[in-house]
């Protein structure tokens, strides 16, 4: 019974992803390409992350090092295999955070009453108000920079923006007629928040979402271009591009590969979220 | 239903919410402003050392602090501290930074244009651009064009914004010798020198937003697009390029205007990168020496001008959405 | 004579500059470029970088904190005394600065200096400059080492009197630092600059730029020769050497090993090293566990791979230290101490016997302490080899110096080249100094410090400084890999540069002896 359960499962996700568009299915490959390398990528890497392995620095493509030497002679590949985990784990769960929290808030702000909305308007005004990185530097220099707190640092930084952007356009929703329908048939906030603003909200958010996590990368890598983050010998996609910017003139791969990583995992899950079916069934169904 | 012409009354209750709601801002402005001087100075006042050690740095023996401590008042406790800043703030009077030994109100005069001619030609570029790559691919939604706009818009945002500048710099620069690898920010340049100074540093900010804004737009416009009220224009036979001027835009202005407000305020000081790179004096570099020399009263009037930059920012976007949708006005 | 002081010793002279050196009828000296190659050209301005700029610049050179400070101080105020390529100590303001007891010290002052505001330079001038270091209100930075000018009076319009409180042969050396350098007295405004140096103060922005001018009344004839300097600080070590490669600047101090592959490469650019004895030290406290525990810091000690972090982080713009802080090249350099080689095993060896295989234990290492972080990274991966864990923690550059140096029984430090082997002996090694890093106490070494201090004789000087030397390598609690050379880049039209081994931009005074040839 459970057999076939699981193997009904599969054909419809097997089914599922090759209705994707092209560049839906891109996407999906690079999502998995880059979620296999943050779980598995420290055990395939050739060699320990922090050990000194090559006699030159900033070496080219090599059978001996694949994508070639840092600026400490140490192997790219190993670097940026053990790497991927911090800024796929990080930036995820972060992303995560910042938006449920942020839309959440959002929409308890726009089916509550004037106070609810202004205190919380406020307050997260106050928090937006100071510029991000500047505000990741404080805290970080205040509070120190272990894993759980740049996780909670970096969502901190964008609940403000998320919720922002949330509120707007569940507050442009909550005017819109079948919304007031609702409300005089006698429906709950919590279920106009829920079923009839959310999913119509959802198209936006889910590209904000995209667009937090591709800030939460860049903030990392930011923090690290301000010399704090995740701790030697470790380093974040970031981190390897930040400490490998001198090489840059003589383009070697020790900076290029984890740019292209950055850029192939930030675009990779956007095309994908970008892509994925049944929102536009559900925003063209209402009204 | 979705009426969207905007009748001379809806205009005018329109400007009458506007300006109420502009009343009303003034006064939560003032409450958030306040906030965030709370906010930055508990979190600073967390930050390990103090401006009379930093000053002193290396070379510190402990009376020496101490005294420099006593000169600058910061044996004071937090409260007092606090107030006191508050005290010369409300009487128009942010302080003495402590490092410069100069009024806070002199450094920050020689940096905020600077950073508001940063800000305002970085707009200048990406705001029309952005609405135009934004409303261009909604409209054309789910074709080539607007998926290799889309993976271009991405891949704009996706590249770190050092190694933007640093590869700017090395093409335009180093190599080809157009541009200033630095910004040589002098009273006798010309206009073409300004230019070409501002170019790099415009362009790498501008990469940043133009994407940002662009695909909120396009999120935004597409939302309406689904709307029935549009399907029925069309129907009617109005032309695509009309329905999107008078009757999507002003629906989906509210979120658009809000987004760029947003990115708009990142502008000041989020530009820190590019000033370092570029070694810009402006704002943001400002505020990070302040947060690095434990200069309270600097880091302080700083935070409050990118707070009032941000609040004003948004007051002009939420005026913007009220005046363009009339479902908004009675509120 | 017996008493007299080093550099009127005609022998000196001529023994330690060597060949390409002359000194003029004034004691003044040229680089060696300029003799017999071509001769300095009037005019020209450049615009040179420095690694810091913040609104923290200063114009008094009490306060001078930082590179960028020392260079500005040059370019305006001029001292009593001024190094010369062996970080030797030169006449300046001073004609002759001479004692018998290394106690007493009578200074000549050249005649007819005038201040840039046309004021002539009396030794009114030079007693208030020099006490003025004492004073609180200054916040000198040199105050300790001012403890030691007991007395200062003008014995005539051109003659001052130096009484020490201990006798200290090393008085002129002290006297060139930047902070020394002398102002008008009664000084208040440091706005702007009014001293005696090469150029005077055009513009002064702290955090932007400073604009000197060519001094036409300087007191050396001829210099300087640059009609104009500006001065900026670029802190992005990248975008500084972008600047230079693309001819936006033409002067750059603090240039990263990695970025020298790009300067060598460039037609139109070269490269100053100087060696000097700046270092970054691994610190093991001596007042904590497990780290005061002797064998655990002969580990250490022979767990440095000087090699590898003199080839990889420093691309071979290195010396390799021995676990002391007189480099190479130092007069007092002793050559027969034998070098600690990198020995795993032997590391393994005393790790045991201090019974801490398998420990776990965190070092702190930052930005602010150049390299320190990368050191860090190869103890860790060299310690995991012989059971030591090692915990990297990376802090931010800002307030470490007040929060974690030697606050933790790990960590590192970073220490600026000094002009003469007391003052660094007496700033890090003493027992008592407020920056003995380690926490060490030898009071054999302090015996012997003091000793030293006002010891005429040379031949002996060198015989007990060699001994400190080896306590310091033997006992002290700090690990030294190597010596970190400055590197500056510049167009190669900007003639006259060489080395002065107390920093980079020729010990931050080049302004005075470069001319542009473009």
């Amino acid at each position: 019974m459970s057999e076939t359960a699981a193997a009904t499962r599969a054909i419809r996700a097997s089914r599922w992803a090759s209705s994707l568009p092209l560049s839906g299915k891109i996407g999906l490959a690079l999502v998995i390409f880059w979620l296999l390398a943050a779980i598995f990528g420290p055990m395939l890497a050739p060699y320990p992350v922090g050990a000194f392995v090559a006699y030159d620095v900033f070496d080219g493509f090599s059978a001996a090092h694949w994508l070639g030497s840092d600026y400490l002679g140490r192997d790219v590949l190993s670097r940026l295999l053990s790497g991927a985990r911090y800024t796929v784990g990080l930036a995820l769960a972060a992303a995560v955070l910042a938006s449920v929290t942020g839309t959440s808030l959002a929409l308890f702000a726009a089916v509550s009453g004037r106070w609810v909305d202004e205190g919380l308007s406020r307050l997260m005004d106050t928090l937006i108000s100071i510029p991000s990185k500047i505000f990741a530097l404080v805290l970080v220099a205040a509070f120190g920079s272990s894993l759980a707190l740049l996780l909670l640092i970096a969502a901190i930084t964008y609940v403000p923006g998320n919720y922002r952007i949330a509120r707007a356009l569940a507050v442009n929703l909550n005017e819109m007629d079948y919304v007031q329908v609702a409300r005089t048939r006698g429906e709950g906030r919590a279920y106009i928040a829920r079923s009839e603003i959310l999913p119509n909200m959802i198209h936006p958010m889910l590209a904000d979402f995209g667009l937090r996590f591709v800030f939460i990368v860049l903030l990392l890598s930011g923090l690290s271009f301000l010399g704090l983050g995740v701790q030697p010998p470790d380093a974040d996609l970031g981190s390897l591009v930040r400490e490998n910017i001198s090489g840059l003139g003589e383009g070697a791969p020790a900076i290029l590969m984890p740019a292209l990583a950055i850029a192939t995992l930030t675009v990779g899950v956007n095309l994908l979220i970008d892509a994925l079916p049944g929102r536009s069934r559900r925003i063209a169904g209402e009204g | 239903m979705a009426s969207t012409a905007m009748t001379s009354n809806g205009t005018r209750s329109g400007m009458r919410t506007a300006l109420a709601l502009i009343a009303k801002r003034l006064g939560s402005a003032v409450l958030t402003l306040l906030l965030v001087s709370m906010v930055v100075f508990t979190i600073s006042s967390l930050l390990p050392g103090d401006a009379a050690q930093e000053t002193l740095g290396q070379s510190a023996t402990p009376e020496q602090v101490a005294a420099l401590r006593h000169q600058l008042g910061l044996d004071q406790p937090a409260h007092l501290r606090y107030l006191n800043w508050l005290g010369g703030m409300l009487g128009g009077n942010p302080g003495q930074s402590m490092v410069a030994n100069m009024p806070v109100s002199e450094v920050i005069a020689d940096r905020l244009p600077n950073s508001l001619v940063l800000a305002g030609l970085t707009a200048l570029v990406a705001v029309p651009l952005a609405l135009f790559i934004g409303i261009f691919s909604a409209m054309h939604r789910g074709t080539k064009l607007d998926r290799g706009l889309n993976i271009a818009t991405l891949s704009m945002i996706a590249v770190p914004e050092f190694l933007v500048a640093t590869i700017a710099v090395l093409i335009f620069a180093v190599k080809l010798r157009l541009l200033p690898s630095i910004t040589l920010v002098s009273e006798e340049a010309s206009w073409g020198e300004f230019l070409r100074s501002y170019a790099m540093p415009v362009m790498t900010l501008a990469f940043v937003v133009v994407a940002q804004m662009a695909r909120m737009t396009r999120a935004a416009v597409i939302a309406q697009l689904n709307q029935p009220y549009v399907e029925m224009a069309m129907l009617k036979g109005v032309r695509p390029g009309r329905i999107v001027l008078t009757h999507v835009l002003p629906n989906a202005i509210g979120p658009i205007v809000n987004a760029m407000a947003l990115s708009l305020s990142y502008l000041l000081g989020g530009a820190i990168i590019v000033e370092t790179i570029f070694n810009y004096p402006g704002l943001a570099s400002l505020m990070v020496n302040a947060v690095t020399s434990r200069d309270m009263p600097l880091l302080q009037a700083c935070a409050m001008i990118f707070c009032a930059a941000y609040l004003l920012l948004v007051l002009i976007a939420d005026v913007v959405a009220i005046l363009a949708n009339p479902r908004l006005r009675n509120q | 004579m017996a008493g007299d002081l080093p550099f009127t010793r005609r022998e000196l002279l001529g023994g330690a500059i060597g060949a390409g050196f002359a000194a003029t009828a004034s004691g003044l000296l040229l680089p060696e470029a300029a003799l017999g190659q071509q001769r300095p050209k009037r005019g020209g301005s450049i615009r040179a970088a420095t690694l810091s700029s913040s609104t923290a610049d200063t114009l008094d050179p009490a306060k001078g904190a930082l590179s960028t400070d020392y260079v500005r101080h040059y370019m305006f105020y001029s001292g009593l005394t001024q190094y010369d390529r062996q970080a030797a100590p030169r006449p300046a303001l001073a004609e002759s600065i001479e004692s018998r007891d290394q106690t007493l010290w009578r200074v000549k002052l050249r005649k007819g200096v005038v201040f840039h505001d046309g004021g002539p330079l009396t030794s009114a001038d030079v007693v208030w400059s020099l006490l003025r270091h004492k004073l609180p209100g200054t916040a000198s930075k040199v105050k300790t080492v001012a403890e030691q000018i007991a007395e200062v009076k003008a014995a005539g319009p051109h003659e001052v009197l130096i009484r020490l409180t201990g006798p200290n042969a090393d008085l002129p050396a002290i006297l060139a630092q930047s902070h020394f350098l002398i102002l008008r007295k009664g000084t208040k405004d440091f706005r702007t600059a009014n001293g005696t140096g090469p150029y005077t103060c055009a513009q002064f922005k702290p955090g932007v730029r400073t604009v000197a001018v060519r001094n036409q009344n300087y007191w050396k004839p001829g210099r300087p020769w640059l009609d104009r300097i500006e001065l900026i600080g670029i802190p992005d070590e990248v975008s500084r050497v972008n600047a230079l490669l693309s001819g936006d600047v033409q002067l750059i101090m603090a240039v990263n090993p990695r970025s020298t592959k790009r300067i060598m490469g460039s037609r139109s650019h070269n490269l100053l090293e100087t060696r000097s004895g700046l270092y970054t030290d691994l610190i093991m406290r001596q007042d904590s566990l497990p780290t005061g525990n002797p064998h655990f810091v002969l580990a250490m000690k022979y767990l440095l791979d000087r090699e590898l972090i003199k080839r990889a982080l420093f691309r071979n713009y290195a010396t390799i230290a021995n676990d002391q802080p007189i480099p190479p090249g130092h007069r007092y350099y002793r050559a027969d101490l034998p070098q600690r080689p990198h020995d795993p095993d032997r590391a393994r060896y005393h790790l045991q016997k201090a019974g801490l295989t398998g420990v776990r234990l965190p070092v702190f290492a930052s930005p602010a302490a150049e390299g320190s972080v990368d050191m860090a990274s190869v103890l860790q991966e060299y310690g995991s080899r012989i059971g030591l864990k090692l915990a990297v923690n990376r802090v931010p550059a800002d307030g470490y110096w007040s929060t974690h140096w030697m606050k933790h029984p790990l960590s590192f430090g970073n220490t600026n080249p000094r002009p003469t082997a007391d003052l660094i002996f007496s700033l890090f090694y003493k027992s008592d100094a407020a920056w003995n890093e380690s926490g060490w106490k030898n009071p054999r070494f302090d015996r012997l410090l003091l000793e030293a201090r006002g010891e005429p004789d040379e031949a002996r000087r060198k015989q007990l400084y060699g001994e400190m030397q080896g306590l310091v390598h033997q006992h002290c609690g700090v690990g030294i890999p190597v010596f970190i050379s400055s590197l500056d880049g510049f167009d190669r039209r900007l003639k006259g540069l060489s080395a002065i081994p107390i920093g980079g931009f020729m010990g931050y005074a080049f302004a005075e002896h470069v001319w542009w040839d473009g």
